[in-house]
């Protein structure tokens, strides 16, 4: 009855290692956790890289101040491979897997799922394969015009 | 009934995650269709395009206009656009985030002299 909503992969000229910690050492997090015009303030990351730990985080607008709080827990810490952890509001899970392409160079997949893993019968695991991001790009090309 | 943000995405999502819901919107997107109409091409009975069709009508992704006889299909493009926006802004932000992560990459492995290569 789930599949992923929404799946982005990029590679990155680092080993494995790196790319891992930086997902999840608050030193590092800092630096770009918030997406462009916001920052995300170091003393306001708590990172507890373990299953059940805390994953907060602040991402604050340069421009006006104004925060946003999100506040998740880790359901997997499996360095350098794979991580997961689930969003307490919304119960979006995300998972980021690490691939060693050799050479230094490190792919990383995020995947996020709006209904929590351990919820998920294999049954509903298989019906992966499609994602719904696919499907939002094909219906706005569909679609396109009527906007 | 007020519904959360998230309530009606989940109820949009969960809509939209079987493939044969994933075809009637995608067929709705062009135009209104009805019940006989959107049947067609799948290998269902018409009960079975109405399970179907009443679960995206439960999320608001479509409508049937009660007055007409043959009651067609009509696409509520606001929900569907929540749910292509929303998926859109969190690409977004995964994009921003890996740009910034891969300047702060080549920070930390660039030679602690500053020379270029």
């Amino acid at each position: 009855m789930t599949e992923h909503v929404l799946h982005v992969t990029r590679t990155f000229d680092a080993p494995r290692h790196l790319v891992f910690s930086c997902m999840t050492e608050p030193e590092h997090l800092t630096h770009f956790w918030g997406p462009i015009g916001t920052s995300a303030p170091l003393d306001q990351i708590t990172a507890d890289a373990r299953p059940g730990g805390a994953f907060r985080t602040v991402m604050v607008n340069d421009a006006d101040g104004s925060a946003y709080p999100t506040s998740a827990r880790y359901l997997e810490v499996s360095a350098p491979e794979r991580l997961s952890w689930i969003e307490d509001h919304s119960g979006m899970t995300v998972t980021a897997t690490f691939t060693d392409l050799g050479d230094d160079r490190t792919q990383v997949d995020i995947e996020q799922i709006n209904v929590p893993a351990q919820m998920m019968d294999p049954a509903a695991q298989a019906g992966f394969l499609t994602s719904l991001d696919r499907f939002a790009a094909h219906l706005a090309r569909l679609t396109g015009a009527q906007r | 009934m007020t519904r959360t943000v998230e309530q009606r995405l989940d109820a949009t999502f969960a809509a939209l995650a079987d493939p044969t819901r994933r075809s009637i919107v995608a067929r709705l997107a062009v135009g209104d269709l009805t019940v006989n109409e959107l049947a067609e091409p799948f290998d269902l009975s018409l009960p079975g395009i109405s399970k179907h069709l009443k679960v995206l009508e439960r999320s608001g992704l479509i409508s049937r206009r009660r007055e007409a006889q043959f009651r067609p299909c009509h696409l509520e493009r606001p929900a569907l656009d929540a749910a292509v926006d929303w998926i859109e802004a969190n690409r977004r932000l995964w994009s921003e985030r890996f740009d910034r992560l891969d300047d702060h990459l080549r920070t930390l492995q660039a030679p602690p002299n500053g020379d270029l290569p």
